[in-house]
């Protein structure tokens, strides 16, 4: 920990185009939520849930999760116009060597576009603070007042944008692997843990009913409207009149 | 309809009124209270991070729930998602409740959902008595890693569909493991099919 703790934050250097050409459609505000499940291959047991309330370009986000490997745990929403939106599948681990590096899963959630730090920058470039994200087994913790780009937002609102949290535990040849974000570092600490596609709330109401046990017209009315009832213009006789049937 | 009309302006707490032979209604009406989405976020300055310090468990599906207190004892549960229009699915059979599974799993952090259908066309569904659930209750809802989750209920409220409160019931309003139990009241309109409002209870872990 002391060690990544003196790194300068990097930029990471992820192969997909960040551009979103043209402003996406203009999505109401919202909330949205990921749940943080296992990255295929890395090995990690933890889960989590990532919620964001999106207020025009800006953000408020929280992130939960426990049963992470000890140390640093980066945390970044993801996006790329030309990704699949999803977490990698067990074909992105292309090289063979038996875990899922944070590159090889850009084809699957594109390149940083927040870092979910704990203070200071949310950029990109924060990517690699790990001084300023959460840190062990379990952690816990909301932010505020984070602007984003507005494709970012229609992203997270359209279930483009995905959350990912880095960091995870390896034995054996893989414990000896570098990044490949940062050669100084150990690939167990920038690898990927949990990831979740972010999932805009559902619109509306349920349609959970219906109406075998409902009460006749006018008795459901008298329910409704009681003492309370500021009738519609119009309607008010006949509320009125029903009322005492 | 003129009696959909009739409701559409009310924001009125209702108190007591309850249709004679209809389902059971919450005491209260949420018609005006939903809360804005634009509070303290708009000022475009990141604050640092508050740490939080909830009970949670760790991800497993729910696979049953029980409310003894209004007599819900279900062994199995469907899985719901969103429907194209981006409204939340409902299950196609009346008698089983359904987890949204885009949220988290019951005693995850966020609030989980569980739905399930006041009535049929015909009789009662299994969320028939959700309006007399009653703050206090404890709701039970095991899950496939053996455990269970208890929840115990803060509110049970009714809601106009055309005014849901999506962020109160889905959002990130409450920074800790809590569960939302939906289904349908108020009036029923017989020219749409469906009932005027929804009927929430509101719960967190224990």
């Amino acid at each position: 920990m002391r060690r990544s703790m003196r790194l300068a934050p990097l930029v990471l250097a992820l192969p997909l185009a960040l551009p979103f050409i043209g402003a996406g459609t203009a999505y109401a505000d919202g909330s949205a939520s990921a749940n943080l499940t296992p990255v295929v291959v890395n090995g990690s047991t933890g889960s989590g849930t990532a919620m964001v309330t999106v207020t025009g370009n800006t953000i408020e986000f929280t992130l939960a999760a426990s049963g992470l490997a000890a140390g640093p745990h980066a945390a970044h929403i993801h996006f790329g116009a030309s990704a699949r939106h999803e977490c990698p599948a067990l074909s992105d681990e292309k090289d063979g060597d038996g875990r899922l590096s944070t590159t090889e899963g850009g084809p699957a959630y594109g390149a940083v576009v927040v870092s979910l730090t704990k203070s200071g920058d949310t950029s990109p470039t924060s990517g690699l603070a790990v001084d300023r994200f959460g840190s062990g087994p379990s952690i816990q913790y909301m932010r505020g007042g984070v602007t984003v780009a507005p494709e970012i937002a229609t992203a997270i609102q359209k279930g483009q944008a995905v959350v990912v949290v880095h960091g995870v535990s390896y034995t054996g040849a893989k414990a000896q692997a570098k990044s490949d974000l940062n050669p100084a570092l150990p690939a167990s600490a920038t690898d990927p843990a949990i990831c979740g596609v972010l999932s805009a709330s559902p619109s509306g109401g349920a349609a959970t009913g219906a109406g075998g046990t409902a009460p006749t017209q006018n008795e459901g009315l008298l329910a409704l409207g009681g003492v309370g009832l500021l009738a519609a213009a119009g309607t008010g006789a006949f509320a009125a009149r029903r009322a005492r049937s | 309809m003129t009696v959909a009309l009739g409701v559409a302006g009310t924001a009125a707490v209702i108190v007591g009124l309850q249709p004679s032979g209809g389902p059971p209604q919450p005491p209260i009406s949420a018609l005006a209270s939903t809360p804005s989405l634009t509070s303290a976020l708009t000022s475009g300055t990141a604050r640092d991070a508050v740490g939080l310090s909830a009970k949670f468990l760790s991800r497993s599906r729910p696979v049953g729930i029980a409310i003894a207190s209004i007599g819900v004892d279900a062994q199995t549960l469907v899985t719901l998602g969103k429907q194209a229009d981006g409204s939340l699915q409902v299950p196609t059979d009346f008698g089983k409740a359904g987890w949204y599974t885009d949220g988290p799993t019951p005693g995850q952090f966020g609030p989980a959902v569980i739905v399930g259908h006041v009535d049929s066309t015909n009789g009662p569904g299994i969320f028939y008595k959700l309006g007399a659930l009653r703050p206090g209750a404890t709701v039970s809802v095991v899950r496939a890693d053996g455990s269970t989750a208890r929840f115990i209920v803060d509110m049970v409220a009714r809601y106009p569909k055309d005014r849901f409160p999506t962020n109160t019931v889905y959002g990130d309003t409450t920074q800790r493991a809590e569960l939302r139990l939906i289904t349908c009241g108020g009036g029923f309109d017989t020219k749409s099919g469906h009932y005027l409002d929804n009927v929430v209870a509101f719960a967190h872990l224990l």
